[in-house]
């Protein structure tokens, strides 16, 4: 059937550029379901709760780290401008690069590493295990450990870590596996026991993550697969992960913009030490601030760790944007 | 590409692997398990034991010796209440304008910077509002400050999935109810409501398991007049020594709740977890 | 008083989608907008009832200048494309909802739904949901839900188009009989260029940015405004033939841009019609319901040339190579 051309005028359309009506017109047009200040109101609320809890803070952090504020500073009301005396301070300081270091450890071998073993883990369970009852116990015994507080979680490794009568040491010389018992919470230890317990903790949320996204793909491609005859690793390769580029990469963010902000791990498990070895950005900002009342330094500290994850949040929303766009459209 | 034979020791050694690491996972839950059912003494061994030597069940009563520890569970319970029901109420309204009427509520950057909220490093937020809750009438050590400051990842969650679902929500089904001579209001509360209420039961439980389990900021926060679970967990000790199997033991009671929610409801959760994108 | 009046409609979105279209559709009066899909129909009917604003132009029903109304105080139905029924609510409380909006009386409410359920055909089904029953049966339930409210004007946005060939015949002789139809002005839009013809009292063809031609279903056919509407009315498509035309006296002589010529003879009254457009060229339409296979002599295509054909019920199509 044909359905006349698109370019065919009808009587009304003037071939001519645009009618006038149309150039007139508002850019936001009425909407008559509701008064125009609903919805405004309606996203007012959140909006003004986050201007209040998140923008009056940054404000207040930005004014400090150029003020030598300190605690007694702040409650006497003398503090006075240094200029940028507090991020040279930062950044010239070794326990500064120590932490960056660290930070890099731990995004390797903790986030890193966590999205790497979802990967697999999470494909390994949907392809080969192939009854559905095992997988689901499976599925929910590996995914556990997300749903406990850090405090927990920080409580529970550091005490099957103990050194002298912990649960690991006497499992690990038992099986032969090390010769005598390993001091978790040395300097240069600590920060691997805190990343095998945050790998422990989240690996869980990238598994699922991809899970779910597995399990979501549609059966009929793998169908047109098999009637191809391709094999098992071919099919991964070509149709899986091609397909689940976009979910490995949601996880992935996810977890890498949590790890900007880890603290509480440090905090329960080792306080940073010993003598500051396992020390992260963000924690020392904690720490500066809250223990050692530096608040100059500890907003300079604040504002650093800021602007490195302002520049992922961003790239990171355009990626989602992109995401739920294809999504809409298929 | 890979011979038959090699592509079948691949799949025993991923199964072997997935194995090692059930292992790996269940390990420190059963070792939670049975450190809670064991004696102090016990727990301070020098060889541990892999297996209670006889068990103590009255741990998980000797932990409520202390009526403020079940209390920490009331207050940890009222903060998560309180705060998942703020956060669901802002981010209902606001994820429900976003997906409606977008250009009028301020377009899709707004949603962005909303979501943006939730990666806010804590420290950034803790010291100002420190000072800040301290100059106010509740005070910092109170059920409002939690509930409050939660909403700094909580609310941005709770908007953007509440957006997420409204968009799901086909709109032509409210358009119907205008016809059928039904204000917004209650189109929204008859027709719409009805039908994101599953995935607004997903997006509360989320919120309420996060700041169930949220650590920092009531470390810092509270800690007399109020103290949730998270912070009073790690101070069981006796002189210096933790007292391993009352931590545990409290550890057990207070992970029921979201243990629970998450097996029943993990289906549900994928969405939120993935902020969208994976539909569970 | 349910006359409905559209005056110089304009809306667009990236670019203009109608642009300054004039209609009016009498009370009683079933009028069905016909045209390619994605060429604003629905948004049309979307402006009428009010769930778009219109950027232009007014929209008047029984007098009244409705068009800055919000669509829940327009007293105007439509059913939608998707039938746009509540899954979370029975059939009955679907069919129910304009009078719950209304709030008119459990009892009343009750058998005003009964009665309009048994004209459909769905008493039976009352108590399921809109999830367990039938295409036909959804599409009944949505009409169910528009015919109840008593309202002025009816859209019916493709109400037939999903459905199997048995139910829309069926709904489709319905639409003729439907009395509560024949009390208002009715908009009905369709793609299906068949559906149009056979069920409007009027028909408008909508092109780019409004409507090309608006007549009885015979004018459109038989007087096409335009190539676009002899194009798109009639299956088969009618044939077009560019030629270069020439009259002399009472012959008109047209001959074919790709060759062959055909001569006509012209009475007086075609003559006048003819006046002055009967040379250059010109675009001829034959339908292919009007062309006849002539026996020997009358000089037929020879039957290599035929391509191939296709049975449609009781009419053969040959489709002939050229």
């Amino acid at each position: 059937m044909s359905t006349g051309s698109g370019s065919y005028g009808a009587v009304a359309n003037p071939s001519q550029g645009v009618p006038d009506w149309f150039a007139k017109r508002k850019k936001i047009p009425t909407n008559l379901i509701v008064a125009r200040w609903v919805p405004v109101a309606l996203v007012g609320l959140p909006v003004l709760t986050l201007l209040a809890i998140v923008i009056y803070p940054t404000i207040w952090m930005f004014y400090h780290a150029f003020q030598d504020t300190n605690m007694m500073r702040l409650f006497q009301s003398n503090w006075s401008f240094v200029g940028f005396e507090n991020f040279i301070t930062v950044l010239s300081s070794s326990r500064f690069s120590d932490s960056i270091w660290h930070l890099t450890l731990y995004l390797t071998f903790g986030t890193g590493l966590e999205v790497v073993l979802a990967v697999i883990l999470a494909l390994t369970l949907f392809e080969l295990v192939q009854k559905p009852l095992l997988r689901t116990l499976i599925l929910i015994a590996v995914v556990l450990p997300m749903m406990l507080p850090p405090s927990i979680v920080g409580v529970l490794w550091k005490f099957m870590l103990t050194p002298s009568n912990g649960a690991v040491n006497h499992a690990l010389l038992s099986m032969g596996l090390i010769s005598s018992p390993v001091e978790w919470f040395n300097a240069g230890v600590s920060l691997w026991s805190i990343i095998i317990a945050d790998v422990w903790n989240w690996t869980a949320l990238p598994l699922l993550i991809i899970y779910s996204g597995r399990v979501s793909l549609p059966p009929a491609v793998y169908e047109a697969a098999k009637v191809d005859g391709a094999g098992g690793w071919i099919v991964m390769r070509r149709i899986t992960l091609p397909m689940l580029k976009e979910v490995i990469a949601i996880a992935f963010i996810v977890r890498f913009m949590d790890a900007f902000k880890f603290v509480d791990l440090v905090y329960v498990m080792t306080s940073g030490g010993p003598a500051q070895t396992s020390e992260l950005p963000a924690y020392i900002a904690f720490q500066r601030g809250i223990r050692e009342f530096a608040i100059g330094e500890a907003a300079a500290y604040a504002i650093i760790i800021f602007a490195c994850s302002a520049v992922i949040i961003t790239l990171f929303l355009k990626y989602l944007k992109k995401v739920l766009k294809a999504q809409a459209i298929a | 590409m890979m011979s038959k034979k090699n592509y079948s020791l691949v799949k025993w050694l991923l199964l072997l692997f997935l194995g090692i690491w059930v292992v790996f996972t269940l390990f420190p839950l059963y070792w939670q398990v049975i450190t809670a059912f064991k004696s102090a003494a016990e727990t301070n061994l020098t060889v541990p034991t892999f297996w209670p030597k006889e068990f103590h069940p009255e741990n998980f009563v000797a932990v409520f010796a202390d009526p403020t520890n079940f209390k920490a569970l009331v207050d940890s319970f009222i903060i998560a209440t309180g705060n998942t029901l703020l956060s669901l109420f802002l981010g209902t309204l606001a994820g429900y304008a976003f997906a409606r009427f977008p250009k009028q509520a301020g377009g899709e950057n707004l949603a962005f910077w909303i979501l943006s909220n939730r990666m806010f490093p804590p420290v950034a937020i803790l010291i100002p509002m420190f000072f800040l809750f301290d100059a106010l009438p509740w005070g910092t050590d109170s059920y409002m400050s939690l509930i409050i400051l939660y909403l700094v990842f909580n609310m941005p969650l709770a908007t953007w999935l509440m957006m997420v679902f409204f968009r799901d929500a086909p709109r032509e089904l409210e358009e119907a109810a205008y016809l059928d001579g039904f204000t917004p209001f209650q189109a929204f509360w008859r027709v719409t409501l009805p039908l994101v209420l599953p995935g607004m039961v997903s997006v509360g439980i989320l919120c309420w398991i996060f700041a169930w389990n949220e650590y920092l900021f009531a470390n810092l926060f509270v800690g007399s007049a109020v103290r949730t679970f998270t912070i009073v967990i790690p101070t069981f000790t006796s002189g210096s020594q933790s007292l391993w199997n009352l931590q545990m033991a409290f550890s057990l009671i207070a992970m029921v709740p979201p243990v629970t929610l998450f097996i029943v409801l993990r289906r549900y959760m994928v969405r939120g977890l993935s902020l969208g994108v994976v539909k569970g | 008083m349910s006359r409905l009046e559209i005056e110089g409609l304009c809306k667009g979105w990236d670019f203009p989608v109608i642009d300054r279209l004039d209609l009016v559709v009498e009370e009683g009066e079933f009028f069905v907008v016909v045209g390619p899909s994605g060429i604003g129909k629905t948004t049309l009917l979307r402006l009428v009832a009010g769930l778009e604003a219109v950027d232009a132009g007014r929209v008047i029903v029984g007098g009244k200048d409705i068009s800055k109304l919000p669509p829940y105080r327009r007293k105007i139905a439509m059913t939608f494309e998707g039938y746009a029924l509540y899954p979370h609510m029975s059939v009955f409380r679907n069919i129910a909802s304009p009078l719950i909006a209304q709030k008119i009386p459990k009892a009343e409410i009750d058998r005003r739904v009964r009665e309009v359920a048994k004209l459909l055909r769905i008493d039976q089904l009352l108590d399921r949901k809109p999830g367990e029953i039938s295409g036909g049966q959804k599409q009944r339930t949505a009409l169910g839900r528009t015919l109840i409210s008593k309202p002025s004007v009816f859209l019916l946005d493709e109400p037939i188009s999903h459905l199997d060939a048995k139910i829309r015949h069926e709904l489709r002789e319905q639409f003729h009989t439907l009395e509560a139809l024949r009390r208002v002005a009715t908009l009905y839009v369709t793609h299906d260029y068949s559906e149009a013809l056979s069920l409007g009292d009027r028909v408008g063809m909508m092109g780019n940015g409004g409507l090309v031609q608006v007549g009885t279903p015979r004018e459109l056919f038989e007087a096409p405004a335009d190539l676009f509407v002899a194009r798109n009315l009639g299956q088969p498509t009618i044939n077009i033939v560019e030629t270069r035309a020439r009259s002399e006296d009472d012959r008109l002589l047209l001959e074919s841009l790709s060759g062959g010529a055909l001569e006509f003879a012209l009475s007086p009254a075609q003559r006048e019609k003819l006046n002055g457009h009967a040379s250059g060229t010109i675009s001829l339409g034959i339908r292919p319901q009007n062309i006849r296979v002539l026996p020997e002599g009358g000089k037929p295509q020879s039957s290599e040339q035929v391509q191939g054909r296709c049975i449609r019920g009781t009419r053969c199509h040959f489709h002939r190579n050229n």
